[in-house]
């Protein structure tokens, strides 16, 4: 036996190929029988050998020019062989055409993955037995730009095309459609097969450019094409019956199952390029051509709170396009309803006596809250549904049953919420419990409009926490107003810090009054004097006013009244105190009762103060006397011998009547309490009221100044202006605070006219005057 | 490391690191194919013991080299007639070896060797006189003069003026 490979004359173009054909067949049709070395040198030796033989015996023209030697470079042999595989692979290919024809769906199927199998795996080989024609021939006519030249491996696919492919290809295609169909109506189908053909598919199609690519045009025209269309169909067929024969949620399960499955579908054996079509497809007929029926489905979802439901539908109707807009309007719609019912709910139930502003928050709340998380599992916080929600919120939060009158209602009941929150109580709030609390009053006041008014009330309401000291926690006011500056920035909030500034001046100025009274006071003097100390605050800071009534500061305080008004203005010249005696309040130690020997110690107001010290002189007094004596005007005097005739300190005379002119108040010497501190300080109702409607009254001032402010600064700026344009952008200016009236900002602008700040143009233009 | 048998076309078995041998594409590709046995030797029916074993010595040298660039055209394969100092060394063989050589690489697919070889051929005909290179490769000038005319009148725009 021979140890090299018979290779036949080289320069014989015949025996050559019949050499070859003889290898080649061998490879296509017995490759499993395996392949010898021997034969693989030889067979592609002999392509070497006839590639590189000086002159074949052939009378093709290319044998002919390299005679005539004026040719650029050498000339390369090899046209022969190429042809001739041509015709080996077409003659071979019909043979597969015509088998192909005792076959139909799977067995089809089975048989064009065999072949196509055997093929390309024989055309791997045939290519390495051809590379020395490929380096050499076919890159020379690739070179010189010749069309329609391929490598060996790329000439098998082209072959496969032509001659075979695109007779069956329909075929095919009709089994593997019908194996998909079989597949969606719930039979397990052999999926590797699809899987096969796609590759097989996509593989055929060849960039015209550039061999080495492949493009998908062959499969997206013969594999992609007819499977979307027959999805289409499929789904429309059965998402009509289907809508038919089921409720509508039910629907929406089944659309669901049936995109996952697709999706499932190209992940298993499909190309993944048909994924974004095929969705289109299936969105389009299973989604699409069922949106109003969803759509209007969406309220009925609303109305019995079907999370799971909802967020199902959600998912279908973002997949397409404007799938959600009705959907969103009608959220909004459902929220601010929602909203008002629940308002209207508990101002019907209230509607006696004044609501609760922790009940109003927390109707509100609530509202927002299971929105706001509907939102959040159902809607995937989709921006366009928060905005929904905002807007709905914004709505019944500001113009509900509650807020009928005035507007201002929501902040001041927050404000006041607020305020019941951070107050000493005895069922104060945990730490983090709190905080959340804090959190969930921002929530609202985001949506709050009038802005200035809960600052208003805010802050009445801070001052006089801070001023009597019954804020339950630094830190909890601290972070509060850390909010709300993060909220509406530093200016919003600035007297409010001021007024925490003014909190820890004054600590620090009772120290050094203390000091200065130890350096200055013999010992005995030091020991009569009253235990003392002041809170001394910036007028333009703190929402505090004046007393309305005349008061003659008792004698026993006015030594340290006189001293610490030294003190200070030796401190600070030029400055004025003004005596808030309405806000004071102190310790007095009552000896009189003979029930106790210990005495008793009572918490009073300083006009409380004043009217029990006079019972240190005597027992008994007219009402005449003692309006006299303190100077107090009935709207304070009366309430405060109120409280002690009730708490019977004092006995009035004749019993049982009201305090006032023509009664006799006395000492009660058979006082009796069980507790040794007796607060007698209670807040009069009179000025409570009072407040409210001075907030109110202060607010719309301020409006005024807020939007005259506004005007000039706009003014400033720009010189002229249309009357209509500088209305416009005051209320862009102001809209954080509140929503001005246009009336309101037209007499702001008149105010400024007469104050010859602005004058008026022709054409309704205002000018500003420097 | 796996070695395999080269039978040269004179029938004298050459083992060989498989690693070494598959510098040749030729074999490379075979061995991808065929796969599993190697125990018999492979025939290489085209190359001679001598010229073989001047291959192998090449490719082994040149056996941990990185792969050329895929690219046809890059240039610093195409355009520099550099040989590295090895290679140099590795070419200063008799004119015929040197010829057995490029034939070899170029039946067995070994592009780097191939491209040394030809360098080296480009190196001895540069800056030679066409009379020069007859007498360096011993070729009969079989132009007739008329004939010669024509070909310098078709390539005067190459000439160094």
């Amino acid at each position: 036996m021979p140890l090299h490979p018979q290779t036949p004359n080289r320069e014989d173009l015949d025996q050559t190929w019949t050499y070859l054909e003889q290898g080649i067949s061998k490879i296509m049709n017995d490759l499993q029988q395996g392949m010898d070395m021997k034969a693989y040198m030889g067979i592609y030796t002999a392509v070497h050998n006839f590639c590189t033989s000086q002159k074949a015996v052939n009378s093709s023209s290319t044998s002919l020019h390299h005679q005539g030697g004026v040719h650029r470079g050498a000339h390369l042999l090899g046209e022969d062989l190429y042809n001739n595989l041509i015709q080996y692979l077409s003659t071979h290919l019909a043979g597969l055409k015509e088998q192909s024809g005792q076959y139909a769906d799977e067995a089809l199927l089975g048989f064009y993955i065999r072949e196509w199998d055997r093929y390309t795996t024989a055309a791997k080989y045939i290519n390495h037995l051809f590379r020395y024609l490929n380096r050499h021939w076919v890159k020379r006519e690739m070179d010189e730009g010749k069309k329609n030249i391929y490598d060996v491996y790329t000439l098998h696919l082209v072959r496969w095309k032509i001659d075979l492919f695109d007779s069956v290809q329909k075929n095919v295609m009709d089994g593997v459609l019908k194996l998909v169909e079989k597949q969606r109506n719930g039979e397990t189908i052999e999926t590797a097969m699809v899987k096969s053909i796609v590759d097989s598919f996509v593989s055929l199609g060849l960039d015209e450019n550039d061999s080495s690519k492949s493009t998908l045009e062959v499969y997206r025209e013969y594999f992609e094409k007819p499977f979307l269309e027959v999805t289409n169909t499929y789904y429309q067929l059965e998402s009509k019956q289907f809508v038919a024969e089921n409720s509508v949620v039910e629907y929406m399960k089944k659309a669901e199952t049936r995109l996952s499955e697709e999706e499932g579908r190209v992940h298993v054996y499909l190309h993944p390029d048909i994924m974004v079509p095929l969705m289109k497809t299936c969105q389009r007929v299973l989604i699409q051509e069922h949106k109003t029926l969803l759509h209007d489905e969406f309220q009925v979802l609303l109305n019995n709170d079907r999370q799971d439901d909802l967020k199902r539908m959600y998912n279908l109707l973002s997949r397409i396009t404007d799938g959600l807009e009705p959907l969103r309007t009608k959220f909004e719609a459902h929220v601010r309803k929602a909203g008002l019912e629940a308002i209207e709910k508990v101002a019907n139930e209230n509607a006696d006596e004044a609501l609760e502003p922790k009940v109003y928050v927390d109707a509100l709340l609530e509202v927002h809250e299971k929105y706001s998380s509907l939102v959040k599992i159902a809607f995937k916080e989709d921006t366009e549904f928060v905005r929904s929600l905002d807007n709905a919120c914004r709505e019944f939060v500001n113009r509900n049953k509650v807020c009928k009158a005035a507007s201002s209602k929501s902040p001041e009941l927050l404000a006041k919420y607020a305020d019941s929150l951070l107050k000493k109580s005895a069922k104060a709030a945990e730490e983090a419990d709190l905080e959340s609390k804090l959190d969930s009053i921002m929530t609202v006041f985001k949506y709050v409009e009038d802005k200035d008014v809960f600052q208003k009330f805010y802050s009445r309401m801070l001052a006089k926490r801070l001023v009597h000291a019954t804020s339950a926690s630094d830190d909890a006011e601290t972070s509060m107003i850390g909010k709300l500056k993060d909220a509406c920035g530093f200016e919003y909030t600035n007297k409010l810090q001021r007024m925490f500034q003014d909190m820890q001046i004054s600590k620090d100025l009772n120290d050094s009054y203390k000091e200065f009274l130890t350096n200055n006071l013999d010992e005995e003097t030091l020991k009569t004097t009253v235990d003392f100390s002041i809170q001394v605050l910036g007028t333009s800071f703190w929402p505090l006013t004046p007393p309305n009534t005349p008061f003659n500061i008792p004698q026993v305080i006015t030594r340290t009244y006189d001293r610490f008004q030294n003190f200070y203005f030796q401190k600070h010249s030029g400055r004025k105190l003004n005596w808030l005696w309405h806000l004071c309040k102190g310790d007095v130690k009552a000896t009189f009762a003979k029930s106790s020997k210990v005495p008793f110690t009572f918490h009073v107001s300083t006009y409380q103060m004043a009217i029990l010290l006079m019972f240190n002189d005597a027992t008994s007094y007219s009402y005449k006397d003692i309006e006299a004596t303190t100077g107090l005007s009935r709207d304070y005097l009366d309430p405060s011998l109120s409280v002690f005739v009730k708490a019977k300190v004092l006995n009035i005379d004749p019993p049982t009547s009201k305090v006032g002119p023509g009664t006799t108040l006395s000492l009660n010497t058979d006082f009796k309490s069980k507790k040794i501190r007796v607060n007698l300080n209670m807040a009069i109702r009179a000025e409570q009221k009072q407040e409210t409607e001075d907030t109110h009254k202060t607010i719309e001032e301020d409006r005024k100044l807020l939007m005259q402010s506004a005007i000039v600064r706009i003014m400033k700026s720009r010189k002229v202006l249309k009357h209509q344009v500088l209305v416009v952008e005051t209320i862009a200016q102001i809209k954080s605070r509140f929503t001005p009236k246009v009336p309101d900002i037209k007499k702001c602008i008149d105010i400024l006219l007469e104050k010859e700040y602005l004058e008026r143009l022709d054409g309704e233009k205002l000018k500003y005057l420097a | 490391m796996a070695v395999i048998k080269l039978l040269s076309s004179d029938n004298v078995e050459i083992p060989v690191e498989k690693d070494v041998a598959e510098r040749s594409v030729l074999i490379k590709n075979m061995m991808e194919d065929i796969g599993g046995h190697i125990d018999d030797a492979i025939p290489i029916p085209n190359v001679n013991e001598a010229v073989l074993r001047k291959v192998i010595e090449w490719c082994e040298h040149h056996k941990s080299d990185p792969a050329p660039p895929t690219d046809e055209d890059s240039d610093s394969r195409k355009k520099s007639t550099d040989i590295e100092e090895w290679d140099q060394k590795f070419m200063q063989v008799d004119q015929e070896m040197l010829f057995e050589i490029i034939l070899a690489a170029n039946y067995l697919d070994i592009k780097p060797l191939l491209d040394v070889g030809c360098k080296t051929v480009a190196n001895m005909i540069k800056g030679k006189s066409p009379e020069e290179i007859r007498k360096t490769f011993n070729i009969q000038n079989d132009f007739t003069p008329e004939e010669e005319d024509q070909i310098r009148r078709e390539n005067e725009w190459a000439e160094d003026r």
